[in-house]
This record gives C-alpha cells, sequence and structure tokens, in this order.
C-alpha cells in the first residue's frame, strides 16, 4: 500500500470511527470501545469465520463484526460423511458462541443485502446499515442452473445439490434412504471451476459404500461435464478395489455431457440427446460463480469470479474490500474449505500490517484435501501454495501413492477425521 | 492540491501519533512471516488435532520441528502426507516456522 492510499485510510479510519458510534444501531459496538478499526466480515464460512479470529488474535485492539445469517453453520465438507450414514448433521455443525464469547467478536445474525463502497457501508436485510474501515467478504458461491436446460433453482426441492450444506443435505440423505434395492443414483457432475475438487467423486464413493452395506443392487452414475477430475487415479483404484462395477463414471467427451434433465421424470438428457439416463435419485451439482452479493458489488469478472490481489486477497476493484475464499480466483489454489481457511489468515495479516503501516507479507501456506473412498481408506492431495508472479503457485506435494498398503490407506482415513477435528476447532472453536 | 496534501498528511501524522502507541502496546511484535506460515500449520497441529493423533506444534520444540521436517522432505522418515508438504518449504521457512513454534 503506497503512503497516500495509507493516509487517506488514516483520515477516513478518524473519521468514520465517530461515525460508528453516532451512527449504528448496535449497541454492541460500544462494548468494543477502543480507537481500533472496525472490520466487518461478510459471511462466517471457513474463510470468513477464520479471518475474524485471526485478526482479533494478531490485533486484539481491532473492532471485528461477523455478519453470517444463520445461526448453525454445516460445513460442505464432511457433508458426504452425513449422506452416506457415517455421521450426523450435529456432527457438521458449528455455531458462533466462541467467536463471540472467547474471541470478542461482534456476531450479527443478519444478511447483507447491499454493499456502499464510496461511503463504507453495508445494509442489512433487517433494515440496520453498518460501517466499515475494511470490509472482508467471504460469500461462497451461488449456482447457475443456465447452462443446463429443463432445470432451475426452484428444482433443488426435488433434485438437491446437496452443495452447500444443511437442509439439502438432509434431502437428499432422505432420498437416499427411500431409495429401494436396486435403484439408479445419478449425479451430474459441474464443469470447473467449482467448491471442492474432489467432493463430488468422495460423494459418489461414501454412497456406493452406504449401498454395498444396504442395498447391494443398487447402481450409481456420474455424469461429468468434464473429461477428468481430481484424484482421479486413486478414485478409480479404490472404486476397482471396494465397489466392483458399482459406480460408472461417464466423461463428458464420452456421454456424460448432460445437456437438459427433465425434473419430473428425473431423467438426464446427454450426449447430445442420445443417450437418456433415468434415476431414481438424482443429485444435479450446478455450474457455479461467486455469490450473488459479490456480482451486485461489482467486484467479478466476466467469468463471474472475483479477482484479487493474491498475496493479500485485495479486491482489484476496491482498496478497501478483501475477498476469499471460493468466491475468488485464487491462482492454483483449490476451492476449499482448508484454502479459505489459509487465505483468512492471509487476509487477516494484510490488514493488520495494513494498519501499522507495513508491507505485506510473503507467505506460503498449505492445504490438504482428504477424500473417503470408504471409512477405512482414505486419500489426499497435499500442496504447498507460494505468491510467485502475481499468482499463488502449488510446489510440492502431490497425490498419496497409487498402489498403498491398506494400513497406509486407513492411516489416511484416520488423518482425514483429525484433520476434520483440527480445522474446525481453528475455525469456529 | 498541494497544500491541500499536506494537510492530509499533517492530520494522517497526528492520528498516525495518537494510535501508535496504543497499537504497539497492544501487540507485542509484528507478525512475522513465520507466524503466518506457522498459522497455516495449526490448521491441523493443534489442540483439537492432536486428540485424533496429529502432534500439536505447540508443544514441540524448535529443533524437533526443524529437523523433523528435514528429515520429512528428505525421505529419511516416513509419512502419509507430511513429506508431500515438506518438500514444498525451503530451508529458511522450516527455520521460520520453527522458531515460531518454539518461542511460544
Amino acid at each position: 500500500m503506497n503512503h497516500l492510499t495509507r493516509r487517506r485510510f488514516l483520515k477516513a479510519a478518524g473519521a468514520t470511527g465517530a461515525a460508528t458510534f453516532a451512527g449504528t444501531s448496535f449497541a454492541a459496538d460500544n462494548s468494543h470501545g477502543s480507537n481500533g478499526a472496525h472490520i466487518v466480515v461478510v459471511g462466517g464460512g471457513s474463510g470468513g469465520a477464520t479471518a475474524a479470529k485471526y485478526m482479533k488474535q494478531f490485533l486484539p485492539q481491532l473492532r471485528v463484526t461477523l455478519i453470517e445469517p444463520n445461526a448453525t453453520y454445516y460445513t460442505c465438507y464432511g457433508s458426504n460423511w452425513v449422506l452416506s450414514g457415517l455421521a450426523s448433521m450435529d456432527d457438521i455443525a458449528h455455531t458462533y458462541d466462541s467467536l463471540r464469547d472467547n474471541h470478542d467478536i461482534n456476531i450479527v445474525a443478519d444478511r447483507v443485502t447491499t454493499v456502499d463502497p464510496d461511503r463504507r457501508r453495508v445494509h442489512l436485510q433487517g433494515g440496520d446499515s453498518i460501517s466499515y474501515d475494511k470490509l472482508v467478504m467471504s460469500p461462497g458461491i451461488d449456482f447457475r442452473y443456465d447452462a443446463v436446460d429443463g432445470i432451475s433453482e426452484s428444482d433443488a426441492s426435488e433434485i438437491p445439490h446437496a452443495w452447500k450444506a444443511g437442509d439439502q443435505t438432509r434431502l437428499l440423505r432422505d432420498q437416499l434412504e427411500a431409495m429401494p434395492n436396486g435403484g439408479v443414483f445419478v449425479m451430474v457432475a459441474p464443469p470447473n471451476p467449482f467448491r471442492c475438487p474432489p467432493g463430488p467423486y468422495e460423494r459418489v464413493s461414501l454412497i456406493a459404500h452406504y449401498f454395498k452395506e444396504q442395498k447391494p443392487r443398487s447402481k450409481i452414475i456420474v455424469l461429468d461435464a468434464k473429461d477428468n477430475f481430481s484424484k482421479q487415479g486413486l478414485f478409480e483404484e479404490g472404486w476397482a478395489q471396494h465397489y466392483g462395477d458399482m459406480i460408472e463414471w461417464r466423461a463428458a467427451s464420452d456421454g456424460g455431457h448432460v445437456e437438459a434433465v427433465d425434473v419430473a421424470e428425473k431423467t438426464a438428457r446427454a450426449d447430445s440427446g442420445f443417450e437418456r439416463v433415468k434415476a431414481d435419485v438424482m443429485n444435479f451439482i450446478p455450474r457455479q460463480q461467486a455469490a450473488q452479493i459479490a456480482h451486485d458489488v461489482g467486484l467479478t469478472n466476466d467469468q463471474g469470479w472475483v479477482p484479487v490481489n493474491q498475496q493479500t486477497f485485495k479486491s482489484e476493484m476496491d482498496d478497501n474490500i478483501y475477498v476469499l475464499g471460493d468466491a475468488s480466483v485464487a491462482g492454483a489454489m483449490p476451492k476449499s474449505g482448508h484454502s479459505a481457511n489459509n487465505q483468512g489468515k492471509i487476509v487477516a495479516a494484510a490488514i493488520v500490517r495494513e494498519l501499522m503501516d507495513q508491507e505485506p507479507l510473503n507467505p506460503s501456506s498449505a492445504n490438504t484435501c482428504y477424500s473417503l473412498v470408504t471409512p477405512e481408506h482414505g486419500i489426499s492431495v497435499a500442496n504447498v501454495y507460494r505468491f510467485i508472479d502475481g499468482t499463488q503457485t502449488a510446489e510440492g506435494g502431490g497425490v498419496s501413492p497409487s498402489g498403498a498398503s491398506p494400513e497406509f490407506r486407513a492411516s489416511e482415513a484416520d488423518y482425514t477425521r483429525a484433520w476434520y477435528q483440527g480445522i474446525t476447532q481453528d475455525i469456529w472453536g | 492540491m498541494k497544500i491541500r496534501t499536506q494537510v492530509m498528511g499533517l492530520v494522517a501524522s497526528l492520528v498516525a501519533l495518537s494510535a501508535a502507541p496504543t497499537v504497539s502496546a497492544d501487540l507485542n511484535d509484528e507478525i512475522t512471516r513465520g507466524q503466518l506460515m506457522a498459522a497455516s500449520c495449526q490448521a491441523c497441529h493443534n489442540a483439537a488435532g492432536a486428540n485424533k493423533g496429529i502432534p500439536n506444534l505447540a508443544m514441540l520444540g524448535e529443533d524437533i520441528i526443524a529437523s523433523q521436517m528435514r528429515a520429512f522432505r528428505d525421505g529419511q522418515r516416513e509419512a502419509t502426507v507430511m513429506n508431500r508438504h515438506a518438500e514444498g518449504y525451503s530451508d529458511e521457512e522450516i527455520d521460520a516456522m520453527a522458531a515460531y513454534f518454539g518461542n511460544q
């Protein structure tokens, strides 16, 4: 940040600091009572909650407000365990109690409707507005149903996406439980880029595990908008090992590309109309883009994602707004909860150092995406990410070895669960 | 324009002067690269992860962390994932992270 901008910020911070106390309707603001800058975080998922927590950790006198409409957050990671009956919704539920009580973060249970970057205010559905010195947005994704005919967002109550955890997870689980033995589960998998690259393939793995135990004559078909996918070799090795021919994956160029869905018939039309695939349960995971609020604020590019300075995750469009998590364009970093967690820390440090008139850091961070092929067969892709020549670049790492022993796979399955406990504690604990 | 910039600069300096002592009193040191990289490790290597078998790095010494990261990286210690992580870090980064944990 250059010095002129720094001066402008300090001047503005002094002015809006006073305005915040005079203008806000939030009594909680007064309890923060210091002269610290006010940072507003939009979205209490992995990215936003981490950013809020680490900002208070790095610079305790900052006033941090986290705006999140849901009192309980269900992680998308781990939701495949729920779909297969390995875990309950409570196991993937997290609240904001600890962030509020132990980390002095002002939690506002509301939804941001608009952001006014010129006045540095966010407006809430409930009617209030809150001023900020710096705004951190971790809004996640929204779905684009326009790429496939015959299905729209309102059909998610019949054909769930289950790609934002919560009621959608419950719905798909209920449908799978109601499905008869011998039924067909069809997943329509999305094109890149999308949240959690190995997620669809872990999902069919664990649903196959459930079928094998409970409904062994059932069948799984994946109609994919892509010709390859994350950890493909390891998944296919595991599928052959545990599920025989139960899972059939069709690449986009080999009949997997879906043009239309008949919702009432639960049928997908693929392969230029030559193929009609009838499902008993269908999971349609749509094409994705940054959440709508990012578009409304004017932060997105032509592809519908948010370009940022990948060293600090400051928006390229606004000097006081940082965007992280799945909504952002982050180079080689996958759209994972673990990436969002890392980015939350990077943003927290970047904001604190900017307020302290210090140069931004150039950190390296580690991401691991674990997936379960069975409850005792875990696989992973792990990399270290470093900011090089303007982009987050993958270093070291790679995927688990192929042909590894059952003990190795079991160990990674254990680490999958350990990772979940660790990272959710780091984010919401 | 020039005068305006100078006035803004003066205002900024006054604000900076009044704000600076509070900031430095609350913050022991500036956030370092080692601290931020160590924060990435802590996603897994914290007390909750330790309950499930991932070592809590805050409980380990600087020398142990630095030597084990090198052993993972150089293939002298077997691992499921730590060898893949270690390959991505330089000596300087390993030492910076280890020093941060060691000084906690």
